[in-house]
């Protein structure tokens, strides 16, 4: 399965306060871990950088770029700095990945054309300016929506990523099923199979931190299940990885080799 | 209804693969794709075919391919440049069958001369490829290795069982690595990611599926190609990206089939084109498989088998 | 079916009635799915149920029937036989042009007729024989196929020809014996369409390049001939491998009915060897019916063969029979030994003895196919079976000295095993590897 590095985010101090800075080495050094242990792309997530939010992303995807033969998950929802990172991206070990578009219409209207413009693969969040739909069919309903803006940009079906939003398990236990059958719908939604991702911790917020690893990673079973083709995670976690490199074994998408967890 | 081809996309590709120098020069693999779809993938290098000599006469090789050879394979210097020079040759693989214990249990130093030997009478890449003796080999391939150094040859065979040595002269004398296992694609899978923790460059190694003749196995020896093939390209395995050798000589030649007279089985036809024949099926076998390199003995088989190749790139 | 069982669970009655021998509708639908039972069986399904199930319980290649001997082609289900077992083995036909002279002709006949081989149980042959309208004349065709359906009567036909004329003529001789009309094409199809569905025969179809063909193939299934077989004018390598995986492929991954169908593949060479390796590469990906020029023994032995080997069933190990083999002039001196009946392991052990030139009475067990160290883990190859095995066999009138030699792997049995032989029986254990075996046995003598 495709892991998305998530270390690199404007929420962890370390980071916010390198980016402010400049500060290249801080970055750098969590790209170079997550790549290490398996990320196949390394998000960049800067916020919503109203000042200056093209000049730190131009800034942010070279230093990333510099040490890691990656394509990068650019993650803000600021146009003009999205802009700035497809332009400054490296794309020889791969095509850049926007995230993200949504079912609202500004966040549509402003994302996907992009993906078109730019030869870029794009996350697309299936929510509306109404929230998180209930239902997995609900949620079919807006990927059909994001669908058709794409046919419209020029951008192929292969390019889209369908998250379906991970709700917390300790306040809405009751949704967390709707999430796993919306991957299988998803992939159902085209042939070959909708691409789909999640931002996997997302299901362990508010939980005591002895339990976030056990939730995450049986989570990830479950949807890796359904096929879940990536998700945005912590490749640093190795019972994370162990767990999902165990899954694909299994499910017979990775060959096993006595040492596969080394690999 | 109207008839779109179904194209597949792959994840993964062959490595390529280079030996040799100048423009003796021979790169296997690249390709991106199962084999010869070129509708949906690129296949930049067609497989190549070397041509197999020995340490010691082939006493024991059927007559239909010894008699070819009869004449210059009491010297493997000899043997090789006709291989070059008269049968066009890309690649000489040299086996040290004599070093194994049941035979002439010649010494790592015998091999070494005779390495050195066959490697001052030719400019074309060699091959050297130990007598199969898990113990024996590792000994004669580490001397092997050292005497060949600076030709950038091709080694073989690694097996779990004695990979160590061998990876390690390959290392130290920047040899290209053969790693063999038996018919098995987890073990396959396993025995590169062993090499490569021993900080063998991956890009480097050449696997062998281990061959098999046609009629004596042969579709187990296909499957698990096909299935190393999905694996690299589909599931995009970087473990099993290598180029696949076929070392198809031993097992053709001691069958039945290449060996029994006319006389004895009328219901089976000339022998002389049944042995070619069966070498040639079973490459074409291998080829449809995915072989990048096959090691072969027949000349004529040779020549059908690149003919082959030609119509299928 | 390509449906699942709760797919097609949507369009059954849902009454449980049970009419269909099965509790509920539901586990009927499992059943339909996994192909294990015909719609047939629900007396309650609307006639729109029955359609659209009717088609999708279509196999996703035709199955046709050819020749007196009923040798089937089509059915595949898979892209690689690792997946699953191909299904049909492809015949070989023998290519007759209609201008070659009767005594050729004769001697090709006589080549069909004894072409049949023994290949571990299995008899092989050439199933077919392709006439060839080269004349374009009507009577000449009509008169060679008669003379190859009287010659060789075990033999289905490939009745080649562009010419409805000499179809119509040639027909008149073989129509009972189910043969394949081939020639149909965008210029003569209406012709050769009520030639096959007249005399209710299998129609070959011709056009140059995928979409034409898959035009040509959706006419000809609109006229209501079912039996298509297909030709896409592939004839290098590398157009029958992409073709072939092209057609196959939509058939089974698209769901493409136009190429739902067998395919015909004609391979022609000057040199009878390169042949044999363009007409293995037809085997292995995918062509269903394969038309050689030639058919000289050694080159239908290593064809079929390798047919054999890649159509077996990846599941089911091949085996040989049980028995005492004589490898040699083996006589009452010559050393008995005893492996398992998995047929890789019985090839090899009998090749190594070969190459000792020690000849040897090789005891064949049944153990279900399987090799030695397996067969021996699930206790089909352990003291006890070995030991009734070499008793009931009558080995002890074969030898002077009542000696068994059994393989390296399972050494450890030598002990309880002669324990279980009694009479005067020894055990020696020979070596683990086949390999070893010419050294073992010339050590010995």
């Amino acid at each position: 399965m495709i892991i998305i590095g998530e270390r690199i985010s404007v929420i962890a101090r370390k980071v916010r306060e390198a980016m402010a800075a400049r500060d290249p080495k801080p970055l750098q050094e969590l790209a170079r871990q997550q790549f290490e242990k398996g990320a196949n792309y390394i998000d960049l997530s800067i916020g919503p950088a109203e000042d200056d939010g093209p000049q730190l992303m131009d800034w942010a995807v070279k230093v990333i770029q510099e040490v890691v033969s990656a394509p990068l998950c650019l993650d803000t929802t600021n146009k003009a700095a999205m802009i700035a990172g497809l332009k400054a991206h490296n794309n020889q070990w791969g095509r850049p990945l926007i995230n993200s578009a949504s079912g609202e219409e500004e966040r549509l209207n402003n994302m996907m054309p992009l993906a078109g413009e730019y030869n870029a693969e794009i996350i697309a969040l299936t929510l509306t300016e109404k929230g998180i739909p209930a239902l997995a069919e609900e949620r079919c309903e807006v990927a059909a929506n994001i669908m058709a803006k794409a046919m419209e940009c020029g951008v192929p079906m292969e390019d889209i990523w369908l998250d379906p939003l991970i709700l917390p398990v300790p306040f809405q236990q009751d949704k967390c099923k709707e999430s796993i059958r919306a991957i299988r719908l998803f992939r159902e939604l085209n042939d070959p199979p909708m691409k789909t991702t999640v931002g996997l911790s997302n299901i362990a917020n508010g939980a005591p931190k002895e339990l976030k690893g056990i939730i995450t990673r049986t989570f990830l079973v479950l949807l890796m299940y359904e096929g879940l083709y990536s998700a945005i995670a912590d490749p640093n976690d190795k019972e994370f990885m162990d767990t999902m490199k165990t899954v694909d074994v299994l499910m017979e998408k990775r060959l096993y080799a006595h040492s596969y967890l080394e690999m | 209804m109207p008839f779109v081809i179904p194209k597949d996309s792959y994840a993964g590709k062959i490595n390529s693969l280079t030996f040799g120098s100048g423009d003796k020069a021979v790169t296997i693999g690249g390709e991106n794709g199962l084999p010869f779809l070129s509708f949906e993938s690129s296949i930049p290098n067609r497989p190549v075919v070397a041509l197999e000599i020995q340490d010691v006469a082939p006493s024991d090789w059927p007559d239909t391919v010894r008699k070819v050879y009869d004449g210059v394979s009491s010297s493997p210097a000899q043997w090789a440049k006709f291989c070059q020079d008269s049968l066009g040759a890309k690649i000489v693989a040299l086996r040290l069958v004599g070093t194994h214990p049941d035979r002439d249990d010649r010494s790592a130093d015998d091999a070494v001369k005779t390495v050195t030997e066959v490697l001052s009478a030719v400019d074309v890449p060699v091959m050297i490829l130990g007598s199969g003796h898990i113990e024996k080999d590792a000994q004669v391939l580490k001397a092997a290795a050292d005497a060949a150094k600076g030709k950038e040859c091709i080694l073989g065979k690694a097996q779990e069982e004695n990979y160590r040595t061998i990876v390690t002269a390959a290392i130290a004398n920047n040899h290209k690595l053969i790693a063999m296992s038996q018919l098995d694609v987890n073990l396959a899978k396993q025995l590169n990611i062993l090499i490569t923790q021993m900080g063998f460059n991956r890009e480097n190694i050449i696997m062998d599926p281990m061959s098999s003749a046609l009629g004596y196995g042969i579709e187990y020896t296909y499957s698990v190609m096909e299935r190393i093939r999905q694996a690299a390209l589909v599931q995009n395995d970087p473990m099993m990206q290598t180029p696949l050798l076929c070392d198809i000589g031993p097992n053709v030649w001691k069958t039945k089939e290449s060996a029994a007279p006319e006389s004895e089985l009328p219901e089976w036809g000339s022998l002389e084109e049944r042995g070619i024949v069966w070498e040639s099926v079973t490459a074409a076998t291998m080829i449809m498989a995915g072989c990048n390199l096959l090691v072969m003995r027949h000349p004529k088989a040779v020549e059908t088998v690149n003919r082959l190749i030609g119509e299928l790139v | 079916m390509a449906l699942s069982g709760v797919e097609i669970f949507k369009h059954l009655p849902k009454t449980n009635c049970k009419k269909c021998g099965y509790p509920t509708c539901l586990a009927f639908a499992m059943k339909l799915a996994a192909l294990q039972e015909s719609i047939e069986k629900c007396p309650d399904l609307s006639e729109a149920a029955k359609q659209f199930l009717g088609a999708a319980a279509e196999p996703p290649i035709r199955g046709i029937v050819l020749g007196p001997k009923g040798v089937k082609v089509g059915e595949e289900t898979v892209l690689f036989r690792h997946e699953k077992k191909f299904v049909n083995q492809c015949p070989i036909a023998l290519n007759i042009k209609d201008t070659e002279g009767t005594d050729a002709i004769i001697r090709h006949i006589a080549d069909v007729n004894s072409s049949e081989i023994d290949r571990v149980g299995q008899m092989l042959r050439v199933d077919l024989v392709c006439v060839s309208n080269e004349s374009g004349d009507p009577a000449k065709f009509a008169a060679v196929v008669k003379q190859v359906a009287e010659g060789a009567p075990n033999a289905g036909l490939i009745l080649n020809s562009s010419n409805p004329a000499s179809i119509e003529a040639a027909i008149a001789h073989c129509a009972e014996k189910k043969p394949l009309v081939y020639g149909a094409n965008a210029e003569n199809l209406d012709a050769m369409v009520s030639i096959a569905k007249g005399k209710n025969v299998a129609l070959g179809i011709y056009a140059k390049g995928l979409d034409a063909l898959s035009d040509l193939s959706e006419k000809v299934k609109g006229t209501g001939v079912n039996d298509i077989v297909l030709d896409s004018g592939a004839r290098t390598a590398k157009e029958m491998v992409e073709d072939y995986t092209m057609i196959r492929r939509a058939a089974l991954k698209k769901s493409f009915k136009p190429f739902g169908f067998p395919i015909i593949s004609f391979v022609s060479r000057d040199d009878s060897t390169f042949e044999a390796t363009v007409a293995a590469i037809g085997t292995m990906k995918y062509a269903s019916i394969i038309v050689v020029d030639s058919i000289e023994k050694w080159k239908t032995l290593a064809l079929l063969t390798l047919r054999q080997n890649i159509y077996t069933d990846p599941q089911v190990p091949m085996q040989v029979e049980q028995k005492i083999y004589k490898i040699g002039d083996a006589n009452e001196n010559s050393p008995l030994l005893v492996t398992t009946n998995f047929s890789l392991t019985y090839f090899i052990v009998r090749g190594e003895i070969e190459n000792s030139k020690v000849p040897c009475h090789l005891a064949i067990m049944n153990v279900e196919g399987l090799s030695v160290l397996t067969a021996w883990a699930a206790g089909k190859f352990v003291a006890g079976s070995i030991a009734n095995f070499i008793k009931e066999s009558g080995a002890d009138k074969l030898v002077a000295k009542k000696e068994l030699i059994i393989p390296g792997y399972v050494s450890v049995l030598s002990g309880s095993l002669e324990d279980k032989l009694g009479d005067g029986w020894k055990v020696a254990v020979g070596p683990r590897e086949a390999n070893q075996l010419p050294a073992f046995l010339k050590g010995r003598a």
